[in-house]
């Protein structure tokens, strides 16, 4: 009886193990299947038969509703192709990964991303090429040289973008950064848009005075790289001017000037004179809240340093708001001071794509005058085709500065040509964090980065 | 020894050899031959998954550390020999040597207050009565909650100027941008992490507490030992195992922690760990190094065994002390 028993409770325990062995197999060949991720194919076919096109992009809100827009047009348009688009949160972030993964994987037709091909490194090492500098050099997207709507294109826009020759990418525009102000705020306190360093101070002084919080900016969640509402703007007006060939890029590729030029710490030094009008712990405040949520778009901040981009975005948080647009004046030449701008949202065309043709009709779909006016009204860059009328917020908000600037192609190099980013000691802009909190001169900061630069 | 004699242990010998199988047969014997092929079947599954997706893809990952591999088909991949892992050594990475630093306080704070604090809810919770079950449940909340949802709730919480912390610090005076502050931003980190898992290591010691056998307490209350002593004699020695299943799981939990740091902080104000470092370097804006954020993952997962192994067994020879 015993024996029986020990038997059954010993078969109960075997079929038991059998059982959780294969309950094991199965949760773990599911729990790999999930971890392993899983992409799906493209689809397949040109735009003759029926095509999925895929794109992926950055949350910019207004960039995805106008992708978003263009899309449902382009699909009435060709009913046979089926667009869908992709996105993932912060271009300084998120899309980072989603990009590399797509091109790598070959997981979509159109690849979107705003860091520029140019300048080149002077002597190109896989370490201090930029992810688009590695894949435009290695193959990863077809040349659209040849194609009609790249004509529509400035000539600047269509060069930023190529390589040996052929174009890669289809630069949608440019926004320029800046101070966005508050018009009311301003005509309350019978203030002037400044246009020399000194006046600048004095309007932040006079606000401060009155109770009111002068300047705004949010660099919580991605760091110091924000700071360049200030580092790019203070090169363009100090450093800029005295750039050899007027390109401040190459000059210091070449060494002609040195990271340690005195109107680069001059620039520094502004740079921290200015931050004391920054709101109380700005390094926390989430990025996000530049885009209308902030104490800018809630009115209590008369001025906030960004980017254009974010224009449309603080127009829908509250369309009351009055908004102007200055540059940021660094130096107490007036002339001087001028608008930065960068190349923003552009568009490339997977070289593993298996729907070129269809890739290329909407590119084409997207150049097409009313099309791109539209794109530009609703995201308020300001346009790369040679002609157009707009009348966007961002065009009536920035007014002479639209589209005017000088490009980051000739004021910031690339990489250092001995030591890839992360061969380098200090991050820049954390140097300069530095400096606006006390904790390094600016003389150290730039001797610091000029030992990097050229260890 | 007579023929007969002989030829009966003989027969006796090979019966028993022949009953022998029977007595040495493994429980695996005793399942039926389609529940033995199910049983094989289904291991085999599992070893093959696991290689394929567990094993296969770490020696990948030691294979490319060795390269500057960017995963882009077609593209040149070139040996580098060690150079990923010198220039880690050499001052060129200061991203690594920082890491190294953060990784270090951050495993150690963690596993250390994880640790506490978890000690202190068992004790606590043990019970079961109403409010230990509910309170058991609250700690064990977090874990359910995700990393991206306990991110966004502190973040949140520690706004620099909205959140109900910063209200709080504000009433002794104290105003910090928290998570944006280099001085803040790792106790903070550490604090989450500590807060997210605690209800793990409850668990496990509540487990632990259960098991220990009342009489001992009230014997030992007969006896009129304190309850210092209780819980030095008795509680400790006996809760030696869930101390090494907890601290082990701590430690190598924070060791590989990147997520919860991610999204907090996204590894700026001083919060880079290792973890952390390996991710920016292979999926960050300005290399996409692959190769090299392999190699930094293959020097956390060293540092990992270096520091886990050592500790699994110290914790083991204190358990067979503790224990007898």
């Amino acid at each position: 009886m015993i024996s029986r028993l020990a038997k059954l409770r010993s078969r109960t325990r075997s079929h038991r193990v059998g059982a959780l062995t294969l309950a094991a197999a199965v949760l773990a060949t599911g729990a790999a299947a999930c971890s392993s991720g899983g992409g799906s194919a493209s689809g397949s076919g040109g735009s003759s038969a029926s095509a999925s096109l895929k794109i992926i992009t950055w949350v910019n809100p207004p960039a995805v509703q106008a992708i978003n827009t263009i899309d449902s047009e382009f699909e009435k348009k060709y009913p046979n192709i089926k667009v869908t688009l992709q996105t993932a949160v912060n271009v300084n972030g998120p899309y980072e990964t989603l990009l590399q993964q797509t091109v790598n994987s070959g997981d979509a037709d159109i690849v979107t991303a705003n860091t520029p091909l140019l300048p080149l490194p002077a002597k190109m090492t896989r370490s201090n090429e930029t992810p688009i500098q590695y894949w435009i050099t290695n193959g990863a997207f077809a040349p659209l040289n040849g194609q009609s709507y790249l004509s529509d294109y400035t000539s600047a826009a269509k060069a930023a973008d190529t390589y040996e020759g052929k174009t890669y990418g289809l630069v949608s525009g440019e926004y320029q950064e800046g101070v966005f102000y508050n018009k009311a705020i301003f005509a309350r306190y019978h203030l002037s848009v400044p246009t020399t360093y000194n006046q600048f101070l004095a309007v932040c002084a006079a606000l401060k005075n009155h109770g009111v919080q002068p300047l705004f900016t949010g660099l919580g969640d991605v760091g110091p790289v924000y700071l360049q509402f200030e580092y790019y703007e203070a090169m363009t007006d100090l450093w800029y001017p005295t750039a050899p060939g007027g390109n401040l890029a190459t000059a210091i590729m070449n060494g002609t000037v040195k990271w340690t030029a005195p109107q680069w710490v001059q620039a520094m030094n502004e740079e921290k004179a200015i931050a004391q009008y920054l709101e109380p712990n700005y390094t926390g405040i989430a990025w996000q809240s530049m885009q209308g949520s902030g104490d800018f778009g809630k009115g209590t901040a008369a001025m906030e340093l960004d980017g254009s981009w974010d224009l449309s975005s603080i127009h829908q948080a509250d369309p009351s708001l009055q908004v102007g647009y200055f540059p940021i004046p660094f130096s107490n030449v007036a002339a001087d001071n001028q608008a930065y701008s960068q190349n923003d949202l552009t568009f490339y065309e997977l070289n593993s794509s298996q729907n070129k043709t269809a890739a290329n009709e909407w590119l084409a779909f997207f150049s097409s005058p009313q099309i791109y006016a539209q794109y530009v009204n609703i995201t308020g860059i300001s346009p790369s085709q040679s002609s157009g009328t707009y009348s966007g917020f961002a065009s009536q908000v920035m007014g002479s500065w639209f589209g005017k600037g000088v490009n980051q192609t000739v004021l910031y190099p690339a990489l250092s040509p001995n030591n890839g980013y992360y061969d380098q000691q200090s991050n820049w802009p954390d140097l300069q964090l530095s400096v606006m909190q006390g904790k390094m001169t600016a003389q150290q900061a730039a001797e610091t980065y000029a030992k990097d630069w050229n260890s | 020894m007579a023929p007969a004699t002989v030829g009966a242990a003989a027969d006796k010998a090979a019966a028993s050899a022949r009953k022998s199988p029977v007595r040495r047969r493994s429980p695996a014997r005793l399942l039926s031959r389609g529940s033995r092929a199910a049983m094989w079947g289904g291991l085999l599954l599992g070893i093959a998954v696991y290689v394929l997706f567990g094993i296969v893809p770490m020696l990948g990952n030691v294979l490319i550390s060795f390269t500057d591999y960017t995963g882009l088909p077609g593209a040149a991949v070139h040996n580098l020999g060690f150079s990923n892992y010198t220039a880690m050594e050499s001052t060129q990475a200061p991203g690594f040597e920082q890491g190294l630093v953060a990784t270090l306080v951050f495993v150690v704070a963690v596993t250390l207050g994880q640790n506490l604090v978890a000690l202190l809810f068992a004790h606590k919770l043990t019970g079961s009565g109403r409010f230990a079950a509910v309170g058991r449940l609250l700690v064990f909340l977090p874990i359910a909650l995700g990393v991206t949802v306990v991110g966004l709730i502190w973040i949140l919480i520690f706004n620099p100027q909205q959140g109900p912390a910063t209200s709080f610090f504000g009433l002794f005076g104290i105003h910090s941008a928290f998570f944006g502050a280099d001085n803040w931003a790792m106790p903070l980190v550490i604090f989450v992490q500590i807060w997210q898992n605690t209800g793990f290591s409850t668990l496990v010691f509540i487990g632990g507490l259960r098991a220990i056998d009342p009489s001992l307490y009230e014997a030992s209350a007969m006896d009129g030992i304190g309850a210092w002593q209780r819980l030095r004699r008795i509680t400790f020695p006996l809760i030696a195992p869930s101390m090494t299943v907890s601290v082990m799981l701590a430690v190598v939990g924070a060791f590989t922690t990147y997520n919860l740091i991610y999204v907090l902080t996204d590894g700026q104000y001083g919060t880079q760990t290792l973890g952390m470092l390996a991710f920016n370097v292979a999926f960050g804006s300005f290399e996409a190094n692959l190769g090299f954020g392999a190699a930094v993952s293959v020097v956390l997962f060293v540092m990992t065994l270096v520091v886990a192994i050592p500790l699994m067994m110290l914790l083991r020879l204190r358990e067979r002390r503790l224990l007898g």
